[in-house]
């Protein structure tokens, strides 16, 4: 994700079209607070998807430090 | 009144095998201390009497036997309320759990440190299924900072920071997914033992984020730190995540010191996101270490970032039905955190776990060059009860995701961490500041620690009572 991509990105739509998929109801308060959620979550992903990672790298089987 | 419950566990422990005090006496003292001084903290959501007592009298019973006792005989402990205990419902911070039957059996480290003679005493109050940096908890009401009981203790595991500092008992174990050992460690100024992912069981303890789930132990010196991990070693094969390493104890290193050890202090992120208190105290420590390194730690803002989406897709993962059928039963500020969860692209959280591997193999290659890390524990010392945002260096944050910020870097991939207590002159609260291991090294991050308790650089006292 871009922070183009981020801008565009419309968290009310989401929230709206996951939450019966997920099977949860939510009320309007509720869910304005998971859009701010969703915001920040953008936000993150931004900044670890800004690393490159080659095709060949692997998350561990059994993390191990 | 100052007493043995104001000082360490081992200081019980020699007492009670030296016959100096009994470890009933010792166990009635924190009950009575718990009824009095718990309803000003929070840090109590069950207290185990019965169970306590009955304890103490085979330990008293023991030694007029003249039986060998364990090292931390009489020793009062308590346990964050997500660790199972026999005959309660494991809460978890939770108003749902507590429809749950009675569990059936202690956790694992429960009944190892029952079995090195310590005193099991109650469970505490912590945020709602972990997923807290604040220790503030909608339905049991909040821990509050013994040093300034209008603060925040931080969370999750609040309650046993409070316990600790309040003076209610010298031991306790919490979880730290994110932070959650080490915030608390950090705003209420006791010491706080995040050991290596896959170090200790976590059988009998309720998840949140099974890939970044720790347990350990706080304590206010790094002696009753090492004493209760070394009793808490060892393989348990119910635990997946558990590795096969061995049970070294590290109470004998401890008078080590620091001398020989390559002690660098981390720059990049983890100079930028905290406050100067919050640097200041580091200053305080690479001093006293003769540290004149920094060093950095590359991509640790992606790190966090990397587990902030784990445990948010993981967390909903684990919730997802009580988030269809009790939503209304969860902590708002938790339940709708979670939903959001849910809602994420899978591609985060795999993308995560991949750049997970690749920053661990980043740290290792740091390790070569030092044995020890320091950073700040928190981004600032303890915001105020209710307290929703903070400023850090001009820009307004949530507060409860983001007392971690600074943490989250280093559990996402397991280091060894002791959170360990500053008090700057003229400040009123502490702060802590992170001493961070190779994997599998904690016996260095607790002998910087307890070379530094001993030359004062750092300490846990029980807050003053009138």
């Amino acid at each position: 994700m871009n922070e183009g991509a981020r801008e565009s990105f419309d968290p009310e739509a989401l929230a709206r079209a996951m939450a019966p998929l997920l099977g949860i109801a939510q009320p309007p308060e509720s869910r304005a607070q998971t859009i701010v959620h969703l915001r920040i979550a953008a936000e993150h992903a931004e900044r670890l998807l800004s690393v490159p990672l080659d095709d060949q790298e692997e998350p561990a089987p059994v993390f191990t430090p | 009144m100052t007493t043995l419950l104001d000082g360490s566990a081992q200081a019980i422990a020699e007492a009670v095998r030296t016959g100096a005090a009994g470890a009933r006496e010792i166990a009635e003292e924190a009950l009575e201390r718990i009824k009095s001084r718990n309803g000003a903290l929070g840090a109590f959501t069950d207290v185990t009497a019965t169970r306590a007592l009955a304890k103490a009298d085979a330990i008293d019973a023991s030694r007029a036997r003249g039986e060998r006792l364990g090292p931390l005989a009489g020793a009062p402990f308590a346990v964050k309320n997500l660790f199972d205990i026999e005959g309660l419902p494991t809460r978890a911070g939770s108003k749902i759990n507590r429809d749950r039957p009675p569990a059936k059996a202690d956790a694992t480290i429960i009944r190892r440190l029952e079995a090195a003679g310590a005193v099991l005493i109650g469970a505490l109050n912590m945020g709602e299924y972990a997923y807290d940096f604040t220790g503030e908890n909608a339905h049991d009401g909040p821990s509050r900072n013994p040093h300034d009981p209008e603060r925040m203790t931080g969370g999750s595991s609040g309650g046993s920071a409070a316990a600790l500092a309040g003076g209610l008992v010298p031991i306790a174990l919490g979880s730290d997914t994110n932070g959650s050992i080490r915030v608390p460690s950090s705003l209420c100024g006791v010491f706080g033992l995040k050991p290596t992912y896959g170090r200790l069981s976590r059988v009998g303890v309720f998840p949140f984020v099974a890939s970044l789930d720790h347990v350990g132990p706080l304590a206010r010196s790094a002696a009753d730190l090492a004493l209760a991990y070394d009793a808490m070693l060892g393989r348990d094969e119910a635990d997946p995540a558990q590795a096969d390493m061995p049970a070294a104890p590290v109470s004998p290193a401890l008078e080590q010191g620091a001398n020989g050890l390559r002690i660098a202090r981390l720059g990049g992120y983890f100079g930028g996101s905290a406050d100067p208190g919050a640097i200041a105290a580091v200053d305080t420590l690479a001093r006293a270490l003769n540290a004149e390194r920094t060093v950095e730690l590359a991509h640790a803002d992606a790190a966090r970032s990397a587990a902030y989406l784990i445990s948010m897709v993981e967390g909903a993962a684990l919730h997802l039905d009580r988030l269809r059928t009790r939503r209304q039963d969860f902590d708002a500020d938790v339940g709708d955190r979670l939903i959001a969860g849910a809602m994420l692209p899978g591609v985060w959280a795999a993308q995560a776990q991949k750049f997970r591997r690749r920053f661990r193999d980043e740290a290792l290659r740091l390790f070569r060059e030092v044995d020890i890390l320091l950073a700040p524990a928190t981004p600032c010392r303890a915001p105020k009860l209710g307290q929703k945002t903070f400023v850090l260096r001009g820009r307004e944050m949530l507060v409860r995701p983001n007392l971690g910020l600074l943490t989250q870097p280093i559990s996402f991939i397991g280091l060894p961490v002791v959170a360990a207590p500053v008090w700057t002159p003229g400040e009123r609260l502490p702060i802590g500041v992170q001493i961070i291991a190779a994997p599998w090294r904690e016996d260095l991050a607790l002998r910087v620690a307890a070379a530094l308790e001993c030359e004062g650089v750092v300490r846990a006292p029980v807050a003053k009572y009138a």
